[in-house]
């Protein structure tokens, strides 16, 4: 396996100046890819703080964070950015769709900031519809669909740049149980069909469930990481 | 689909897009009202200065207006005359002779300028007979009838069939006096002109002055106030010894009131589009802070700086632009109404209007050669409104907006 994510004694200070909070505190991780991880840990472990050094939006006060052997925490704020474009998909907790972009369109922007033709897009947006199983609602604004169908879109976006990886915070947060499985339905089998690794952050039970590593985090700290004994949908291969 | 965005995004509060969008028309509206009217007072003030005032070129002997002595005569006067008439350019022509003097009334007296005219010549060339408000135009078999300015009758007591005396030197240097009577009172759009010129007929002047069939000046009104220039370098090439001035050269005031107002026109379109900037900055800072997590979430998602300044440039210029249509449309509507119809000042004071040179009377003129000057000044507007609300959301750090 190759690995896609390497984080080095990452460690994230508040207040430094006053009374340091050690929201992250010298934390390594490896993420292969094809893995399906789960960050879990209670409110305030520091779960979204961690998910944020990884995907390029915050830099760690001391370590360095790899993803795919290139150390992101020394590129410039510009360069992050496109970064970002180019390898990460990011899923987040409130739905976090441009309420002025159909379904469609809020796909497909992530593929025209890329650069991507026209009909290479199109081909796409209604390649990842139908497999978030919407294609009858690509036209449709986002305060039309509901909370499940935002974050169905919310995925299909982050899938849209083919990303190297998906981080995605608390992505069943907002959801009711039916919602929150189709969602999780469709990640699964993305992850195992397509291979595409996803990270995410939750401490909703049937998320933890389908999840084939738990990394628990407390107080800034990994206190365990290991392959879940059986989950959901292992089960359902069985 | 950042244009597409943009548009989106102003008519997502449509009340305040509509609110900015309005106040920019009527802003625009104001603005362009003002340029017009300026338009039309100017080119009515120059009308007045051609068509009733000085002519479009005038000719002097070169010594004359240093000190308006009037022995300074035309040199050849009536060939020159002749030659002028000649060009096809010229509409007519006319000479005048003219001194400095003293009017004396029983009551008073007052430096005067005696314009000695023909009159039949000059009720054509300055309109002269329609400017009188009282009285009757020359009477041919009468002589020795003088046309005073409403001012200077007011000024020196002066009624219909007033008794005057003028005095002057002739052109030997002695001092010689004529008794006048007021035949007519004239009124103008020009106050201070009125109280300064009086005329009687040349002949008469002429013979006080002792100058015979000769004069000082010849008016000279064109077809076309284009052919200025050709018409005075024509003049000034066969008659090198003459000065000859054009309009702008013998009322440098007007030239230099026109060119001023054009600027002064321009200020005031400026301090428009500057107050309403602060309505557009209020308006884009308040759209960028409630949608700090949405733009937050863009650059999470790999939008570079260049397209969140582009996208909130457009919104500014689309917020700015929704209104100019609007506001230039009724900006020519309006002007053309009142184009046609005209627009009475009277109510400002005539007096107050005709001490500046101007009539009551405004047909303002939609300033069509300034439209692009005021689209820039919007333009610009739109894109310094644009930079602080830019500026703060190219701030925002992504890891803060998504926390909101």
């Amino acid at each position: 396996m190759n690995t896609v994510i390497d984080a080095h004694n990452v460690s994230k200070v508040y207040n430094r100046e006053t009374v340091p909070v050690y929201a992250i505190n010298n934390v390594h991780l490896h993420i292969e890819k094809g893995e399906f991880a789960a960050l879990v840990g209670p409110s305030g472990s520091g779960k979204t703080t961690l998910l944020n050094l990884i995907g390029g939006l915050d830099k760690p006060d001391t370590g360095s964070v790899f993803i795919n052997e290139l150390d992101i925490t020394k590129l410039s704020a510009n360069k992050l950015i496109d970064f970002r474009l180019k390898n990460i998909g990011f899923v987040f907790q409130s739905f976090n769709l441009i309420p002025v972009l159909t379904a469609k369109e809020n796909v497909e922007l992530i593929m025209q900031l890329q650069g991507i033709e026209k009909s290479v897009r199109d081909v796409r947006v209604q390649q990842l519809f139908r497999q978030i199983e919407m294609s009858d609602k690509m036209d449709v604004r986002p305060a039309q669909l509901s909370g499940g169908q935002q974050q169905r879109v919310a995925v299909a976006r982050a899938l849209a740049s083919r990303p190297k990886f998906v981080l995605a915070d608390e992505p069943t947060a907002n959801l009711d149980s039916k919602s929150a499985f189709n969602l999780l339905d469709i990640m699964t089998k993305l992850n195992k069909e397509e291979h595409i690794t996803f990270l995410f952050s939750t401490h909703d039970q049937r998320v933890i469930e389908r999840a084939r590593r738990i990394i628990t985090l407390v107080d800034g700290r990994i206190v365990s990481d290991t392959a879940a004994v059986s989950t959901r949908h292992e089960k359902a291969d069985v | 689909m950042i244009f597409i965005m943009a548009w989106r995004n102003i008519w997502r509060n449509k009340m305040r897009s509509i609110i900015i969008m309005s106040s920019i028309a009527i802003g625009l509206f104001a603005g362009i009202s003002v340029l017009a009217l300026y338009k039309g007072m100017m080119k009515s003030r120059i009308r007045n200065v051609i068509d009733s005032e000085v002519g479009h070129l005038q000719i002097h002997n070169i010594d004359f207006k240093k000190d308006y002595d009037p022995q300074f005569i035309l040199a050849n006067g009536a060939e020159v005359l002749k030659s002028v008439r000649d060009i096809p350019e010229v509409k007519l022509a006319a000479s005048r002779s003219i001194t400095m003097g003293m009017l004396a009334t029983p009551t008073g007296s007052a430096g005067v300028q005696i314009n000695g005219i023909s009159p039949d010549l000059e009720y054509q060339l300055s309109q002269l007979e329609k400017k009188i408000i009282q009285g009757k135009p020359f009477d041919p078999k009468k002589k020795n009838e003088i046309m005073v300015g409403r001012k200077l009758a007011q000024k020196m007591k002066l009624k219909l069939r007033s008794k005057l005396v003028l005095t002057f030197t002739d052109t030997s240097g002695n001092m010689v006096s004529g008794a006048f009577r007021v035949n007519a009172i004239y009124q103008s759009d020009n106050a201070p002109l009125d109280e300064k010129n009086i005329y009687v007929g040349i002949g008469e002047l002429n013979t006080l002055l002792g100058i015979q069939n000769a004069f000082h000046e010849i008016v000279i009104l064109l077809k076309r106030d284009a052919d200025v220039k050709k018409v005075q370098q024509q003049l000034q090439q066969k008659f090198p010894a003459c000065q000859i001035e054009s309009w702008k050269e013998i009322s440098p005031e007007t030239d230099l009131l026109v060119k001023t107002v054009d600027q002064y026109s321009y200020i005031i379109m400026f301090i428009i589009m500057f107050s309403l900037a602060f309505g557009i900055v209020n308006t884009m800072l308040m759209a960028i802070l409630e949608r700090t997590r949405e733009i937050g979430m863009m650059v999470a998602l790999g939008t570079n700086h260049v397209r969140i300044f582009l996208m909130i440039f457009l919104e500014t210029i689309f917020l700015t632009l929704g209104g100019m249509p609007v506001g230039l449309f009724i900006a020519w509507l309006a002007t053309a109404y009142f184009n046609k119809h005209g627009l009475d000042l009277s109510g400002m004071g005539r007096e107050m209007m005709s001490s500046f040179g101007f009539g009551t009377m405004i047909y303002p003129e939609f300033p069509t050669d300034k439209v692009i000057g005021v689209l820039l000044i919007v333009a610009g507007t739109a894109f310094v409104s644009c930079l602080l609300p830019a500026i703060k959301a190219l701030k925002l750090r992504p890891v803060e907006a998504l926390r909101r």
